[in-house]
């Protein structure tokens, strides 16, 4: 990347003298733009909108439990209704999480019932002009274009963008409006925030998830944070952090190459070469292993692999960590020293570790860090993978993914036959769904689909070297904002070349701007999670039900009205809903029936005992769950785990608590313990990695188990205490593809967990790299270190191409020697589509910048606030502010990535106006 | 081995500094980054020396005593001592003095000068002495109409004062003759030792200068202040400099209401005939030749001497 | 009665600006783009010494604005919250001068325009119209107080670095926590105007 400065004379940030209220705003730019203001004023039969002044102070309220839909902590709040209109909103001072604090985004909550910036009924562009449709002729024509390509070129045509926005409800439709259309093309933005960190941190010990919660923080005496940053990503977990801080003198660690507001209230700043995160833990190792640090009882019993670890490390000298990552010897020792003084201690990562071409690599060296010290399983320690939005959790646990059905099951026959005998459908007409071919020795639907990270390469990639039988023709962009992606002007040309573009969402999407096209763009209306009900699951995996705040604004739809309607177009609506009740009098899904078929066959994460009435049973009963322990202390939900985190095993009535902490053997299964889980058979190269001697409290076997099947349980003798239905549904079938529950009720009532009881695993053989390895980046701007640590082979993935080491191999360093690294600003949230839209958000934050060492811009002449032009090795170029500021150190540079909405340089603002103009 | 070097060396790199140390910082007035892009709002405590505002406590005070006081002395003056008399009275020969321009520019800056004082007056003391006894609507009124009045007669205000300063200095330069004219006071006193004295005076006497310069300074502070004080967004003053400029604006405001004051009593009460020369621009010859001597002598030998026709 | 005070924790205090959009969103009705009642300072962005407050109208005891208004439109409540009335206000600037914290804030209608009237933080109390009345919720934003709850700001603080109440509650709070940090910081160290 490369800094050049715009002009020569020095560009200051403009006094903002124009006190102008937000109506006169809008009465300008109407004048300015020919009559907006009068354009809002007509056609507007179908709207509700409604401000807060002007419903009288006492009209009657009614409250509704809502969640923050901005970041995974899950916030909850009390929004105040009057006459249908959201009049106030109200901290929920009882809430476990966040006991009624908010951050910018949750304070401003209540913005989403004005809905101001909306798209308020179905567009579509025609010879370059917008044209109001109505929902019918919006889905005649997209669904008449999805069979047509289908016809043409096969199901693998059409490309599902899902969002985790979604409820649990939604994601879990959506992922089976894809799969009954006949394709893996689904994916959601988790494919570039933490699928690596799932990838990594499942194959090290079972599950990819947050294994302990935000107020289990409260436990911990080191909290390590590394490419994490809560104190602008997850400002309420700072609630806990800082709580531990105080009260335990917990010592905060921060790894980053950016000093950032996190870094701020710790004690220590580890300020890494971006991109060397391997490195630095393999150094901590060293001092680690050095002073006998690690925990040797907990290694030997629960781990396997350490000493391929330790070898490599060995190779990790402190000269060698200090010439790699830049950090000094004694900084990390430093580091090292507090994580072994201070036990327990938790690890944070966030973008900062798996947003690399090594990412899963990173999370595994931070798993392995943690596994070393011993502190996994138990309180006040774990990985807290802080995830990003409200309901990302659940988007992956309900398989909104290019490679995954719900649950993890992944996409092998068995996986579709374990989905098929849930929906109760027949197994040759899911094949049927999809196309047969093979295509560079792969068949579609086995074969993971193409990545929400390059959507586009699947448009723009020539054909023969595609996985699937033709380019993409068709995308829905459904709650997902594409600037969050790389490579804008790929994502250009796709939007262009692709025959037909649906954005469905709350807002007009960058999606819908960004091309050139005149035509074959629609904008549908989604209404937001707060015009609808359903599931979430947080960060920490806890469950929580939000209530419908207020009735759809405008003429939006809720996304499963949206993707119901769609099946019904597409024909297979009866399939589709099968086993759910429809709502005869306004033909719309029963929600709560979504949430028992998503029990019903989300065994392998135990997401079958949150049932609905018991989600909403915990949201009622926010009070009596306690703020740090997160256990209810009484009242209906006594002795459960608030939003029952999963694994939650069993059925509903088995009442089964919730594990707050994954892996924790100091409980019995039944009350949330549990052990690592056995998933990649019992031995490798002839050695065994089951666990030794270690196990879940009240375990009957009392050593390492395999995961349980039919044939366990009756080389146990526990068959016959299944009953004779259990029996009927189990014979042949293992505790997650058994849907009655038996086998994991029976493994669970001898204490056993019923995915066995295994080691951790340092080394993931079916991986490139068999332990973390570290490479270069791709751009590194330490070429010296390339043929030390290269990337990899060039190679094909999936269904694309991907490149690597012809990236790697180009020395760009001359011409762009600043490195760019990227994060969130606490006022915006994801692509910022939906914050942006808030004015009470947008007022604080009305610039895009970049930041830059005050040594770099010296040398380039910019002054604070000069617009200045960022060029990157690729060809893009953005022009924005510049904000110089020690906060990033020489070489490197920082940009939010939320603002969108000019295209290098070029503001798109008149194409947002004649989307707004309609509105 | 390294922690005896790391934890003797304060520890870890520590990032953070103490309560103690972040109050003290915002104490001293720090300035730091923020998303508000109101004025001032980068530094939480500003840093000010408080006795300014102490000194703006005695301004309402002294402004009160400024013009309600300096009458009282005056009335009491006249009665004590009487006016000050042509002693040959009226010779009904006038004599040019001022050019209609002169009297123009006078009044240009005397009637907008009074409006001032007035509107000043509610506006730095009315809150003690109007508010307490009206209704908070009046009173809204009132402070606001006073509040617009000042604001817009501030601009023919400074165009008078700039005029009649650069106008009429060079006949208001002190001359040696003016030490005499004070240490008589004028010869205004009709009692004890300074009865009957009548010191030398030119176009202007002494008293006159002393106005004229206490006027061209002071209207230029006031006038600049005014200035900073009405237009902000133009000069973007420190909060410092405007509430410096609200106490010079103030103590300028009283030394200008005390000489008005005085000028006006002079001129209307105190000096028989005075008043004439700013309404016709002519003064009698025996009030010229009683009151402005050097003067009247050198139009006389000059030959500007112009009699009204 | 009650001596209603803001205090900010800075040791807790994240730059989250919570207090910001809930003073945005609670007082909607009355505020405009541009005018922010609370903002949260960062001083030393950036450097080891960051520190961020918030900051807002403190209700000074003594308060500066009050004594240089020549319209002298502030009042006192019971509860020592000061409040201005809009209607009195001639929009002098003044108490802007004069105010520590740079609460006062005006509307602008140009570059040379006079200033509209000044806004600045109500504590949630609203103004002297009468409690809840439309005339209060244009011109001052909500009144919390009325309903017995306190300012918005500090109820929805993400950390509760934010406190708002009475004088002895809070720093009874703020001195726990200071305890437990084991810090020598005494509460005189503060600024004078938070008490």
């Amino acid at each position: 990347m490369k800094l050049t400065r715009k002009s020569e004379s020095a560009v200051t940030v403009e006094k903002k003298t124009l006190g102008i209220s937000r109506r006169q705003f809008m009465k300008h730019a109407g004048i300015a733009t020919g009559g907006i203001a009068a354009a809002s004023l007509m056609g507007t039969g179908m709207m509700r909108r409604a401000e807060a002044a002007d419903v009288p102070y006492d009209a009657p309220i009614e409250i509704k439990r809502t969640i923050c839909s901005a970041c995974a902590v899950g916030c909850g709040l009390y929004a105040e209704v009057q006459n249908g209109v959201w009049t106030g909103q109200e901290p929920a001072f009882d809430h476990p999480f966040n006991a009624g604090g908010h951050c910018a985004k949750g304070a401003a909550l209540r913005e989403h019932g004005h809905g101001e910036k909306r798209v308020k009924y179905p567009m579509k562009l025609v010879n370059g002009k917008w044209k109001r449709i109505s929902w019918e002729t919006a889905f005649n024509e997209v669904g008449d274009k999805m069979m047509q390509i289908r016809e043409e070129s096969g199901p693998d045509s059409v490309y599902f963008m899902g969002s985790a926005k979604f409820s649990n409800e939604g994601c879990y439709m959506y992922r089976k409006l894809a799969a009954m259309w006949g394709t893996n093309n689904v994916d959601h933005s988790a494919r570039i925030c933490h699928s690596t960190t799932v990838a990594g941190v499942a194959n090290t010990w079972g599950y990819g998830a947050q294994t302990n919660s935000f107020n289990d923080i409260q436990n911990a005496h080191a909290i390590f944070f590394i490419g994490a940053n809560p104190a602008e990503a997850h400002p309420v977990s700072m609630q806990h952090i800082l709580l531990a801080k105080e009260r335990n003198n917990a010592k905060i660690i921060v790894v980053d190459p950016r000093f950032t507001r996190t870094a701020a209230h710790a004690d220590l700043h580890c300020d890494i070469r971006p991109g060397t995160d391997i490195p630095f833990i393999y150094g901590m190792l060293w001092h680690i292993f050095q002073n006998g640090w690690e925990d040797k009882t907990f290694i030997d019993q629960r781990v396997f692999g350490m000493d391929e670890i330790r070898e490599e490390v060995s190779r990790w000298t402190p000269t060698e960590v200090e010439n790699v990552t830049g950090v000094k010897e004694e900084i990390v020792y430093q580091a090292a020293k507090l994580m072994a003084d201070n036990r327990p201690g938790t690890v944070v990562w966030c973008m900062g570790g798996t947003q690399h071409h090594v990412g899963n690599a990173n999370t595994r060296a931070y798993c392995i860090l943690q596994l070393a010290l011993g502190n996994m399983g138990v309180s006040g320690g774990g990985t807290n993978i802080f995830r990003g939005h409200d309901n990302v959790q659940g988007a992956t646990d309900l398989g909104l993914l290019f490679d995954n059905l719900p649950g993890y099951y992944g996409l092998t026959s068995a996986a579709w036959q374990h989905w098929t005998n849930v929906w109760e459908l027949d197994m040759e007409w899911m094949k049927s769904r999809f196309d047969h071919g093979t295509y560079l020795g792969r068949t579609p639907m086995t074969t993971p689909g193409i990545p929400c990270s390059r959507w586009f390469d699947g448009v723009l990639e020539e054909k023969n070297k595609l996985a699937q039988k033709d380019n993409i023709r068709l995308a829905f962009f459904w709650g997902q904002s594409i600037n969050t992606g790389v490579r804008s002007r790929d994502q250009r040309d796709a939007l262009d070349k692709m025959e037909t573009v649906v954005v469905v969402d709350p807002f007009p999407t960058i999606a819908a701007v960004l091309g050139n096209r005149k035509d074959g763009v629609y904008i549908l209306p989604a209404a937001t999670q707060f015009e609808t009900q359903g599931s979430i699951s947080n960060s920490g995996r806890s469950v929580q039900w939000r209530e419908q705040v207020i009735q759809p604004l405008f003429e939006s739809k809720t996304d499963l009205e949206i993707m119901y309607r769609l099946s019904q177009k597409l024909g297979f609506a009866e399939q589709y809903t099968k086993r759910l009740a429809i709502d005869k009098a306004t033909d719309t899904l029963v929600i709560e029936d979504i949430t028992r078929e998503i029990n019903r066959g989300m065994w392998t994460i135990g997401l079958t005992g949150q049932s609905p009435e018991r989600i909403k049973q915990h949201t009622m009963n926010w009070g009596s769950f306690n703020n740090k322990t997160l256990l209810a202390e009484g009242g209906p939900c006594e002795g459960e785990n608030y939003g029952l985190p999963w694994p939650c095993w069993g059925t509903p009535e088995q009442k089964h608590p919730g594990t707050q902490i994954l892996y924790n053997t100091s409980k019995e299964v039944k009350d949330g313990g549990g052990n690592f889980r056995a998933r990649y058979g019992v031995e490798y190269q002839g050695v065994n990695i089951l666990a030794e001697g270690s196990f879940s409290k009240g375990s009957e076997l009392q050593d390492g188990y395999p995961e349980f099947t039919d044939k366990m349980l009756k080389q146990l003798g526990w068959w016959d205490e299944l009953t004779a239905e259990e029996k009927a549904s189990a014979e042949g079938k293992n505790w997650k593809t058994d849907l009655s529950g038996g086998i994991v009720r029976v493994a669970v009532k001898h204490g056993c967990t019923p995915f066995g009881n295994a080691k951790a695993r340092c080394i993931v053989w079916t991986f490139p790299d068999k332990l973390p390895i570290h490479r270069e980046p791709l751009y590194t701007s330490r070429r010296d270190l390339v043929s030390k640590y290269p990337t990899y082979p060039d190679m094909q993935i999936h269904r694309l191409p991907t490149l690597y080491k012809s990236i790697q191999d180009k020395d760009v360093t001359g011409q762009f020697p600043l490195i760019a690294t990227s994060g969130r600003l606490v006022e915006y949230e994801g692509g910022g589509e939906e914050s942006r839209s808030n004015p009470w958000l947008a007022e604080l934050q009305q610039e895009m910048f970049i930041e830059i060492n005050p040594a770099d811009a010296a040398d380039r002449g910019i002054a604070n606030g000069d617009t200045v032009w960022v060029h990157g090795p690729e060809g893009g170029k953005i022009k924005i502010q510049a904000m110089v500021t020690p906060r990033v150190n020489k070489g490197v540079t920082w940009m939010p990535y939320h603002f969108a909405g000019v295209m290098e340089g070029e503001s798109l603002a008149p194409k947002y106006l004649k989307v707004l103009c309609l509105m | 081995m390294f922690s005896a070097v790391c934890f003797a060396n304060g520890g870890a790199e520590l990032a953070q500094h103490s309560d103690a140390q972040v109050w003290a910082q915002l104490q001293q007035g720090a300035q730091g980054y923020t998303t508000s892009k109101s004025e001032f709002h980068n530094q939480p405590i500003n840093t000010y020396d408080l006795r300014v505002l102490e000194v703006r406590d005695l301004l309402a005070p002294a402004l009160i005593a400024a013009s309600f006081g300096m009458i009282i002395i005056f009335l009491l003056f006249i009665k004590v001592n009487g006016i000050s008399k042509l002693h040959h009275g009226f010779s009904g020969k006038m004599v040019y003095r001022w050019s209609k321009f002169d009297v123009s520019i006078h009044w240009l800056g005397a009637i907008p000068c009074l409006l001032l004082i007035l509107t000043g007056i509610g506006l730095l003391a009315g809150r003690f002495f109007i508010q307490p006894y009206i209704g908070e609507g009046a009173w809204g009124s009132l402070v606001y109409g006073a509040k617009q009045i000042h604001d817009v007669v501030a601009f023919p205000f400074m165009a008078g004062w700039l005029l009649m300063t650069v106008l009429w200095a060079k006949n208001q330069m002190p001359k040696m003759y003016d030490v005499k004219w004070f240490m008589v006071v004028g010869g205004y006193i009709n009692f004890g030792p300074f009865k009957g004295k009548h010191p030398d005076a030119g176009f202007a006497n002494a008293g006159e200068k002393l106005w004229f310069w206490a006027f061209a300074i002071f209207g230029l502070v006031i006038s600049a202040t005014g200035m900073i004080l009405l237009f902000p967004n133009l000069f973007e003053p420190s909060r410092t400099i405007s509430l410096l400029s609200l106490i010079l604006h103030g103590v300028s405001a009283i030394i200008i209401c005390a000489f008005s004051i005085v000028h006006i009593f002079m001129a209307t009460a105190m000096s028989e005939g005075g008043m004439e020369c700013m309404v016709s621009g002519y003064c009698d010859e025996n009030w010229a030749s009683q009151h402005h001597n050097l003067w009247f002598d050198e139009i006389k030998e000059n030959g500007t001497l112009k009699y009204k026709e | 009665m009650a001596t209603m005070k803001f205090l900010c924790d800075t040791k807790r205090c994240i730059e989250c600006n919570g207090c910001v959009t809930a003073c945005k969103n609670e007082n909607a009705s009355a505020l405009e783009w541009g005018i922010q009642r609370r903002r949260v300072v960062t001083i030393n962005d950036g450097k080891p010494g960051e520190a961020s407050i918030s900051v807002a109208c403190m209700h000074c005891s003594d308060a500066p604005c009050m004594a240089v208004c020549p319209a002298n439109c502030f009042y006192r409540t019971e509860d020592g919250i000061v409040l201005h009335n809009k209607s009195t206000c001639i929009g002098c600037g003044y108490c802007l001068y004069a105010c520590p914290f740079g609460a006062p804030q005006f509307p602008k209608n140009g570059a040379f325009g006079a200033r509209g009237t000044m806004d600045k933080c109500t504590f949630c109390a609203g103004g002297p119209e009468e409690d809840h009345s439309e005339a209060e919720l244009k011109m001052y934003g909500a009144n919390r107080i009325a309903e017995g709850k306190l300012p918005m700001c500090a109820e929805l603080c993400s950390t509760k670095a934010l406190l708002a109440g009475d004088a002895e509650v809070i720093s009874a709070i703020y001195s726990e926590r200071v305890a437990y940090r084991g810090a020598k910081t005494q509460l005189g160290s503060k600024p004078q105007y938070h008490f």
